[in-house]
């Protein structure tokens, strides 16, 4: 069942794995080559740029703009955390690194091969090869595996990573190893290791998505004598133990990670992540344009955030054909849009208005235009994600301006030919999305829909206003804008938290249209237990066009971003899981 | 040591040196406080330049917004969508638009800071106000009765002083809901902008006046007052305000500016007017944040122009209106 799909997903990937063959073949000379060709403008998308596997005595510098919510692999939740990890852990599984559809297969990294289901997917086994070190040479069993897992139950320690242990094995009572006194029992009993090399996870109900969640970060082997101590808890972020192709040399928290080779890494055991580099530096807290600034003039090789450049460099990468070049515009896989509140709107033809006289062009151009901005969406599910299917039912592409005459239509249809006046929730303190509301406002407005603008800090959105449902229904806020973004690419990732009526809560709740609709609910059921992955992938389309058709989610833009590549780098690609470039496999010329 | 005492009778009777005459020939009148004061105001040419420019404000904020074209609709053919900025040069300046238009959505930029120029200035005149008016019945009570009710007033001052203003304000505008006291949207946020900076600001004026009134309840036309049966409300409003015209007019019009600027930083912060509507602070702070000041200064320019001229008006003619009232405190 699951070879099928992981076949099935090769196959959707088949011309990008194509030319990962054709480049990855010629290795190292076709490296020294390149140095002289020119790149074009998205180049990064489809093919690896500057592909080498020539060692350098550089150092791989990384800028980020902030810092990260933690190093710890067990208790981060960022897409550039989970993507630089790779560098120092390893994975029961992990996406294969290789350009476009092919980079969302899963492979295995550190398990033999992929997930075996059985009693009804309620049991996951994985057995893991039996020759990977740790950084101290020591040899990783299942029990290491299975005390990482322990880790993420610890939340009062470790706060940050997502819950999917918690949520989906039987033992969700678990209080972590911090709290659990007999160290030697290994006490969260919903994880049981026969032998050294074989893991169970035994979970409470069918989830045939069960291999994405073990390609989290969260499944990277520690052993418990490691966390203790000086790199104990909380601090193990300080120097978290690698199994990865680099470990830490030091960390000064808000200012600057070093990175040198791990001597006890073994290329033949982990061939998703690559060591080309003596040293890699990540310095934290740099001012965004000045991150530009250094990739341009090569002070730093990596953007490490991924969310594309600024307004300033913008201007003059897409004006200058030379940088352009060295620039690719790629769909990160994160959906703009707007929530429609089913309570608070509850007629279908009153939010069909909203739907049909929407100007998703100034919209997009709200959020920055074609190029960083994104592409206007008509869905829900964004073209890079598996159970995309193409339909438009609200004219969002035919007529980007919006379509008057239907949003009128519609509004007759709801029995308020004038309009109507509601709340529109916006974040405050995100620039793009205050235009963005500003500019929905004023194309409702051509139809009589009068949207009071209504903005809260982003700290408090989800779990005090627009996540609320009650203060929702209180304040009247049919329209709430928001943001999504899949912790795994396929439409169980992007669509359970969005529209699953047993997702609604009353603080947090990401479910914000409020969409409790039976048969998408049975659909969610349904794909929880399909193993086959054809006949799960089919499920998700229908799913987004149910929620499409009660008019609960206005789909504003798949977002796009500007990335630019520092020529010096190699392997660079777009790695579509991450919505970034793939840090695992940089080196430099 | 004076000299000894040698006056004739005759001597005695003199005539005045000067004869009582202006230039010209003119009979010389008496002159009260005031047309001495507006007097020296007219000769500063700088405060009468600064007045005039904010009799214009006043005029543009109450009449501008009907000259001009609506701040709110999109101009998207004025926009290259790509980059984000407006076409043409100096942030699409042009005959429509003489201001240029807003990178993003092309809305007019003269339409949205003479709008804006309306809200800044109403929310800084009725906060000072607001602030005048607390701030001159707290420091006249405190300065006057002295004692406890002193102490608690000016402990009261010093508190507010010491407050963390900002982050006050994010957590009020914050928790206030939508509609409230029979105001909803931008008009409730309005109040609550002049709410938050006049109730903050009045310990400025308060412990100007609180000093002013110390000296002043020493003096003999209040002792006069007091002796002839007059009692504290009395003395406080018809003997001591009056004396106090002077300064209570040179801290207004000083305090005026810093509002404003108070106004833009809480706009600045996403707190302050709610959008579509415009402010000076949000479109300073539009620039900033979205990062246009690089790929069209003009944006940033603009508004920032409007806020630094009118802030150095009224600067300038609260010097010239100090100088003048109180030359002393030169």
């Amino acid at each position: 069942m699951i070879r099928s799909k992981i076949t099935g997903l090769a196959a959707l990937g088949a011309t990008a794995a194509l030319t990962l063959a054709a480049c990855g073949g010629s290795g190292g000379s076709s490296g020294s080559n390149s140095s002289s060709t020119s790149t074009s403008y998205g180049q990064g998308l489809t093919s690896i740029i500057n592909p080498s596997n020539t060692p350098s005595s550089g150092t791989l510098t990384f800028d980020l703009s902030n810092t990260p919510d933690s190093t710890d692999y067990q208790n981060t939740y960022y897409a550039f955390m989970w993507n630089f990890v790779r560098l120092y852990s390893m994975q029961l599984l992990t996406y294969k690194s290789c350009p476009g559809a092919c980079g969302e297969q899963l492979v295995p990294q550190l398990a033999t091969g992929p997930g075996v289901p059985s009693n009804n997917d309620t049991v996951w086994t994985y057995h893991i090869k039996p020759n990977v070190k740790f950084e101290n040479g020591h040899t990783v069993t299942s029990a290491d595996v299975k005390y990482g897992v322990e880790r993420t139950f610890a939340k009062s320690v470790l706060p940050n990573g997502p819950s999917y242990y918690q949520v989906l094995l039987k033992d969700n009572k678990y209080p972590g190893p911090y709290t659990d006194r007999a160290k030697n029992v290994m006490g969260l009993t919903s994880v049981t290791t026969p032998n050294a090399t074989t893991i169970q996870f035994h979970l409470s109900q069918p989830f045939a998505d069960f291999d994405y969640v073990v390609a989290i970060p969260q499944s990277t082997p520690v052993e418990p004598a490691w966390d203790t101590g000086k790199y104990g808890g909380a601090n193990f972020q300080l120097h978290p133990e690698s199994t990865g192709p680099y470990e830490f040399q030091s960390y000064t928290l808000n200012k600057q990670i070093t990175l040198v080779k791990n001597p006890n890494w073994n290329a033949s055991t982990d061939t998703e992540a690559k060591q080309l580099v003596n040293k890699i530096v990540v310095n934290l807290n740099v001012n965004a344009n000045t991150v530009d600034n250094n990739l341009m003039s090569n002070y730093a090789d990596i953007d490490m955030a991924g969310t594309g450049v600024q307004t300033a460099a913008r201007s003059k990468i897409l004006t200058q054909p030379s940088l352009k070049g060295l620039a690719d515009d790629p769909i990160s896989g994160f959906l703009r849009f707007a929530y429609i509140n089913t309570k608070v709107i509850p007629n279908v033809h009153c939010r069909e208005a909203i739907e049909y006289a929407a100007n998703k062009t100034s919209i997009q151009d709200a959020w920055g235009g074609p190029v960083v901005g994104g592409d206007i969406a008509s869905t829900v599910i964004p073209p890079t994600v598996i159970g995309y299917q193409k339909f438009d039912l609200f004219n969002a592409l035919s007529q980007p301006g919006g379509d008057i005459a239907a949003a009128k239509q519609q509004l007759k249809l709801c029995g308020k030919p004038s309009g109507f006046t509601t709340g529109l929730a916006y974040r405050t303190d995100r620039p793009q999305e205050v235009a963005a509301a500003q500019a929905l406002q004023a194309s409702l407005q051509q139809v009589g829909i009068k949207a009071n603008l209504q903005g809260y800090l982003s700290g408090k959105y989800y779990t005090d206003f627009a996540g609320a449902p009650a203060y929702v229904h209180a304040h009247d806020l049919g329209i709430s804008q928001g943001g999504w973004g899949p912790d795994w690419p396929d439409g169980y990732g992007f669509l359970d938290e969005l529209s699953n009526g047993n997702t609604i809560v009353p603080a947090g709740n990401t479910n914000i249209s409020e969409i409790n609709d039976k048969s998408i609910n049975s659909l969610f059921a349904t794909a929880a237990g399909q193993n086959n992955t054809a006949a799960r992938t089919a499920i998700w389309p229908q799913i987004d066009k149910k929620i499409m058709g009660m008019a609960a989610i206005l789909p504003e833009v798949y977002q796009k971003v500007l990335l630019y590549r520092n020529p010096n780098v190699t392997n660079v690609y777009f790695d579509r899981p991450f919505g970034m470039y793939n840090y695992a496999v940089l080196g430099l010329k | 040591m004076a000299a000894p005492l040698d006056i004739s009778p005759a001597q005695a009777e003199a005539t005045p040196e000067a004869v009582i005459q202006g230039a010209g020939g003119r009979k010389i009148e008496g002159r009260s406080l005031g047309e001495i004061a507006w007097m020296r105001l007219r000769r500063d040419k700088v405060a009468i330049g600064s007045a005039i420019f904010i009799v214009f404000l006043v005029l543009v904020a109450i009449f501008g917004p009907f000259l001009v074209q609506s701040p709110f609709t999109y101009h998207p053919n004025l926009i290259n969508p790509t980059l984000s900025g407006p076409n043409g040069a100096f942030g699409g300046i042009s005959g429509a638009h003489w201001f240029g238009v807003e990178p993003t959505t092309g809305r007019d930029v003269l339409a949205r800071v003479v709008v804006g120029a309306r809200y800044s200035l109403i929310i800084a005149f009725l906060a000072t106000a607001l602030a005048v008016i607390i701030g001159v019945f707290f420091g006249l009570i405190a300065g006057y009765f002295g004692g406890w009710v002193d102490t608690l007033i000016a402990r009261t001052m010093d508190v507010f002083l010491a407050f963390p203003l900002l982050v006050f304000a994010i957590a009020l505008v914050g928790v206030v809901p939508n509609s409230a006291f029979g105001f909803s949207g931008n008009n409730l946020r309005v109040g609550l902008l002049i709410f938050i900076i006049g109730f903050f600001s009045w310990p400025y004026m308060g412990r100007i006046i609180r000093g002013q009134t110390l000296s002043l309840r020493e003096r003999e036309f209040v002792d006069a007052a007091r002796s002839l049966g007059a009692r504290g409300p009395y003395i406080l409003f018809r003997e001591l305000l009056p004396n106090l015209v002077g300064p209570i007019l040179v801290y207004s019009t000083l305090l005026i500016p810093t509002n404003i600027l108070f106004e833009a930083a809480l706009s600045y912060l996403g707190v302050g007017i709610i959008p579509p509507t415009p402010s000076w602070g949000e479109m300073l702070s539009d620039a900033v944040q979205n990062g246009y000041y690089y790929i069209d200064p003009m944006f940033m320019f603009i508004p920032g122009l409007a806020i630094f001229l009118t802030v150095m008006a009224f600067n300038l003619f609260g010097d010239g209106l100090r100088d003048a009232l109180d030359p002393k405190s030169r």
